[in-house]
C-alpha cells in the first residue's frame, strides 16, 4: 500500500518536472536557434517573427501528440480492422458491415439503443428541469437538490448493484428481499422477475441511468434558472399568467439553450451505456445495446476484431453529428449571440 | 525512476520469497500420503532456475487462488523461480487483452479450451510438445480425451498438444442430503427412469423435487447447459456429442432438441422446481443449493458439479450432511454405458521461458496434485497420484470417478466457439426456460452459430 502510494506520488513528480522541462529547454533552444542580437535589426526581426510562428506549436505539440496516440490513430486503426477477418489478418471489403445488417441481435441492439435515445434523455432534462424549479423557492430545496444529486457521486456498476436488490425476486413463498416486489406483494399483486422481461425490462435499465444523471441535469439547469432576469417573471406575474405559463412560455424557452447542452451531453453517454447493462443482464433477455454487443465480439472466445470493430465505428458514427451540433452551437454562444 | 521501480519489485520479490519458505502447507518428507519423492527429484532436477522470473495467470480467485498459492510455494521453494500469480474476475476477457497486447504471461491457465484453441490459431500460445501429451494420455484416466482436448491447430494450421490438463471437475453429480431421503424413505435413482419418479413421487408427497438456479451475473444460464450436456450423454453415443460440440450436428437437430426438451421436463414443471419455474433463471447458482438445507427442505435434489460444497452452509459436512449421487442412464440405452460430464482447467504457455517449461515439468509430479487435494476442491484424472491424500471420502469418490473413466467428456459449451458456449447457449437456455420452446431456443442458438462463420 505504501509502495503503492510513493510509486504513484513519484510519477506525479516526475511528469510535473518533465514537463515544466520540456518547455523550459524546449524555449530555451528555440531562442538560440533564432537569437535575436543586437547586431543585424532585420535578422533580429525576421528571428522574432519565426519564433512567434513556431513557439505556439511547441506549446501544442505534446497535446497534439497525445491526441493523435489516443484518439486520432486509434480511430483509423478501428475503421481499417473493420474491413478485416477477426484475426485482423485477412482482408474481408464490406463483408462485416454485411454482417452487421443482417444480424439479428445486432439490429436488436440498434432498437434497444433508439429506446435508451428516445427515453433517458428525455426523462432525465425533464426530471432535472422539475426539480429545479420545485426547489427553487422552497426552505428545504437544497436539501433536496443534495439527495437528487447524490446518485452522480455513485459509479454505475455501484448503482447497478443497488438496483439489483431494488428488481430482486425471491421465487415461491419466500419473502421477497427486492423492494419492487415487496411492495407489489404488499398491495397483494405478485412478484415479477423484473429484469427478464423481455421489452420493459429495457425500461427497467433505464430507470438506473435516469436515476444517477437526473442530479446532473438538475444542476445545470438550476443554474440557468438562476440567470433568468427577474423582470420578465414579474411582467408575467403581472400580466396574470399562472405558474403553469409562467414555467412553459416564460422559463423554458430562456434556458432553451442549456435544456439543449444537457440533453445533448446525456445523449452522448446513452450511446456509449455499457456498465448499466453489463452489470444488470450481460445483454440477456433481449437487452443487449451496441457498447456490450462491441464488447461481447471483442472478448469473449478469443474475439473478432473485425465485426467489434464495425459496431465500434457504428457508435462513433453514431455520436459524432450531436458532437458537431453541439461544437457548432457552442461556438455560436461564444460568439456572443 | 526506473530505478527505483526496479528496487520496489526487488524488495518485494524478497518479501514473497521469504513468504513462501515458511508457508509450505505440509512440510516436505514427512506425511506418507504425500509422494515426497517426486517433489524431492523435481527439485534435484530445476535447481538452477534461480530468481528467474514466471508470471502465471488463472481463473482462481479467493479460496481456490490461496489452495493455488499453496501449491505454487513448492514450487518457488524447489526451484527459487520468482513466480507471480494473477487472476482477474474476467479472466476469459483478460487474457485475450493481455495476449493482444503483446503483453502475455508466461504461463495462462483457463478452463475452456474453445478459447485457448483461440488463441493458439492466432499464434499467441506455444506447443508443450509430444513427449508432454503422450505422458497425458500415459497417467491419465481417459487420457486420449484429455490430450485431445489440448490439442488445437496452430497459427500454421498444424495440431499441436498447447494445453496441460491440471485439476478437474466432475460435473454428473446430483446433491441431496441423505437425513431427509431417509425420513422420505426415497431411495438413490440408478436409472434416468427412476430419477423421473422419484420426481413425481416427491411431487405427490407435498415436496418439491429439485432446487434450479441459472443465475450467474452475466453468465446466467450456464448451469442449464450443464444440464444439457449431461442429458445428451446420456441420449446420445459421445460420437453424436463430439459432433454437436463443433456443430457438425446442428443445434436444431432433434437429438439435441430431445435433450433441451429432457431438461424442461425438469426445469419448466412449475411442481418440479422450487419457487415455480419463474425463480429458475433468477435465483443465483451460488444461493439454489441452500434449498437443500432448509427446514422442511425447500427441495429434494439439486444437480451441479464437484465444486458445489464450497456454497453449502458453513459448517456442511460431506457425506453426513450432503453427499451426491451419479446423475443416472437411461435402463432403455445401455449401449451408452456410464458416460462422465467433466471439466477441468488447462494449463498452456504464453510466453515461453526455462521457468514455464520447469512449471508444466511440475504439474508432472503427484505432489502438485497431492497438496491441493488435502486441502479441498481439487481433483484429478492423474492415476498415479495417492488417492488417500484426498480430503475427504467425497472427493475420493469423485476422484475415482474421474480415474476409471472410460467415456469422459468435456463441459460441451467450453468447448464451442465463446460465442455459442459463452453467450448464445446461454441466452437460448434462459429464454427456454422463460417460455421458448426448445426448437425455437435451438434456432436461435444455431442461427448465432451460423452467423459466426
Amino acid at each position: 500500500m505504501l509502495w503503492q502510494i510513493v510509486s504513484a506520488l513519484s510519477v506525479v513528480v516526475v511528469a510535473v518536472v518533465a514537463c515544466s522541462a520540456y518547455f523550459y529547454f524546449s524555449n530555451k533552444i528555440l531562442d538560440f536557434a533564432l537569437p535575436v542580437s543586437d547586431g543585424d535589426v532585420r535578422a533580429a526581426s525576421r528571428n522574432l517573427n519565426r519564433r512567434a510562428m513556431i513557439r505556439p506549436w511547441l506549446f501544442l505539440g505534446p497535446a497534439l501528440f497525445l491526441l493523435f496516440v489516443y484518439l486520432v490513430y486509434p480511430v483509423v486503426a478501428t475503421f481499417i480492422l473493420s474491413f478485416y477477418d477477426r484475426t485482423g489478418l485477412q482482408f474481408v471489403g464490406l463483408t462485416n458491415y454485411k454482417w452487421a445488417i443482417g444480424d439479428r441481435e445486432f439490429r436488436q441492439s440498434i432498437f434497444n439503443n433508439i429506446l435508451w435515445l428516445a427515453v433517458v434523455p428525455a426523462a432525465c432534462t425533464f426530471f432535472g428541469l422539475v426539480i429545479a424549479v420545485m426547489t427553487d423557492r422552497i426552505w428545504w430545496g437544497n436539501i433536496a437538490k443534495s439527495i437528487v444529486f447524490m446518485p452522480m457521486a455513485i459509479s454505475f456498476v455501484g448503482a447497478s448493484v443497488i438496483w439489483k436488490f431494488i428488481y430482486e425476486y425471491r421465487g415461491g413463498n419466500d419473502v421477497q428481499i427486492g423492494l419492487l416486489n415487496a411492495i407489489v406483494q404488499l398491495f397483494g399483486g405478485t412478484p415479477e422477475v423484473w429484469i427478464s422481461v423481455p421489452f420493459w425490462n429495457n425500461f427497467f435499465l433505464m430507470v438506473i441511468l435516469i436515476w444517477i444523471q437526473t442530479g446532473f441535469a438538475m444542476v445545470i439547469l438550476s443554474a440557468a434558472l438562476r440567470g433568468i432576469p427577474e423582470e420578465t417573471i414579474e411582467a408575467a406575474v403581472i400580466d396574470g399568467a399562472n405558474g403553469w405559463q409562467i414555467f412553459w412560455r416564460i422559463m423554458v424557452p430562456q434556458v432553451w439553450g442549456t435544456i439543449a447542452v444537457v440533453w445533448t451531453t446525456i445523449t452522448i453517454l446513452v450511446l456509449k451505456v455499457f456498465d448499466i447493462v453489463l452489470t444488470m443482464t450481460n445483454g440477456q433477455w433481449q437487452t443487449m445495446v451496441l457498447a456490450n454487443l462491441m464488447f461481447d465480439w471483442m472478448f469473449r472466445g478469443g474475439g473478432d476484431s473485425g465485426r467489434s470493430a464495425v459496431i465500434a465505428i457504428i457508435i462513433m458514427l453514431a455520436v459524432t453529428p450531436i458532437m458537431i451540433w453541439n461544437v457548432r452551437r457552442a461556438n455560436r454562444e461564444l460568439k456572443g449571440h | 525512476m526506473k530505478k527505483s521501480f526496479l528496487m520496489g519489485v526487488a524488495v518485494a520479490a524478497l518479501f514473497a520469497g521469504a513468504a513462501s519458505a515458511a508457508d509450505l502447507k505440509f512440510a516436505p518428507g514427512q506425511d506418507s500420503k504425500f509422494n515426497w519423492k517426486s517433489y524431492d527429484d523435481f527439485k534435484a532436477a530445476h535447481a538452477d532456475l534461480k530468481g528467474q522470473p514466471l508470471t502465471i495467470f488463472g481463473p482462481w480467485r479467493g479460496e481456490d487462488e490461496a489452495f493455488f498459492m499453496s501449491v505454487l510455494a513448492y514450487f518457488t521453494e524447489a526451484t527459487g523461480v520468482d513466480a507471480k500469480y494473477s487472476s482477474s474476475e474476467n479472466y476469459e476477457q483478460q487474457i485475450v487483452i493481455d495476449t493482444q497486447a503483446g503483453s502475455p504471461p508466461n504461463i495462462a491457465i483457463l478452463p475452456q479450451p474453445g478459447l485457448l484453441a483461440d488463441l493458439a490459431s492466432k499464434g499467441f500460445l506455444t506447443p508443450l510438445g509430444d513427449d508432454n501429451s503422450k505422458w497425458i494420455k500415459d497417467n491419465y484416466g481417459a487420457g486420449d480425451s484429455w490430450v485431445g482436448y489440448g490439442t488445437y491447430k496452430g497459427k500454421d494450421g498444424k495440431e499441436a498438444f498447447y494445453a496441460f490438463p491440471y485439476k478437474a471437475d466432475v460435473k454428473s453429480l446430483v446433491w441431496y442430503v441423505p437425513e431427509n431421503f431417509e425420513e422420505a424413505g426415497y431411495k438413490i435413482p440408478t436409472t434416468m427412469e427412476e430419477l423421473h419418479a422419484l420426481t413425481d413421487q416427491i411431487v405427490k408427497d407435498g415436496g418439491v423435487p429439485w432446487c434450479i438456479g441459472l443465475g450467474s451475473g452475466g453468465a446466467t444460464g450456464w448451469p442449464a447447459t450443464d444440464w444439457v450436456e449431461d442429458i445428451m450423454l446420456r441420449m446420445q453415443p459421445p460420437e453424436a456429442y463430439d459432433k454437436w460440440t463443433t456443430n457438425e450436428l446442428k443445434f436444431t437437430d432433434p437429438a439435441v432438441v430431445a435433450a433441451i426438451d429432457e431438461f424442461g421436463k425438469f426445469a419448466k414443471n412449475e411442481k418440479y422446481v422450487d419457487g415455480g419455474v419463474a425463480a429458475v433463471a433468477s435465483t443465483d447458482f451460488r444461493d439454489s443449493p441452500k434449498g437443500l438445507f432448509a427446514v422442511p427442505p425447500k427441495c429434494y435434489m439439486h444437480h451441479q458439479a464437484s465444486f458445489i460444497p464450497s456454497f453449502f452452509p458453513e459448517g456442511t459436512k460431506l457425506g453426513q450432511d450432503a453427499d451426491f449421487f451419479y446423475m443416472p442412464t437411461y435402463a432403455s440405452k445401455p449401449e451408452l454405458g456410464k458416460p462422465v460430464l467433466g471439466a477441468g482447467t488447462l494449463v498452456s504457455i504464453a510466453k515461453d521461458s526455462k521457468a514455464a517449461r520447469a512449471f508444466i515439468d511440475f504439474l508432472k509430479t503427484p505432489i502438485a496434485h497431492e497438496v491441493w487435494m488435502a486441502q479441498s476442491s481439487f481433483l484429478t484424472p492423474y492415476k498415479s497420484v495417492s488417492t488417500e491424500a484426498y480430503a475427504n471420502p467425497q472427493m475420493k469418490k469423485e476422484g475415482e470417478i474421474l480415474t476409471s473413466a472410460t467415456t469422459f467428456r468435456f463441459d460441451g459449451s467450453d468447448l464451442m466457439p465463446g460465442k455459442i458456449g459463452a453467450g448464445a447457449f446461454w441466452t437460448g437456455m434462459v429464454d427456454f426456460v422463460g417460455g421458448k420452446s426448445a426448437e425455437e431456443a435451438a434456432g436461435e442458438i444455431q442461427s448465432a452459430w451460423d452467423g459466426i462463420k
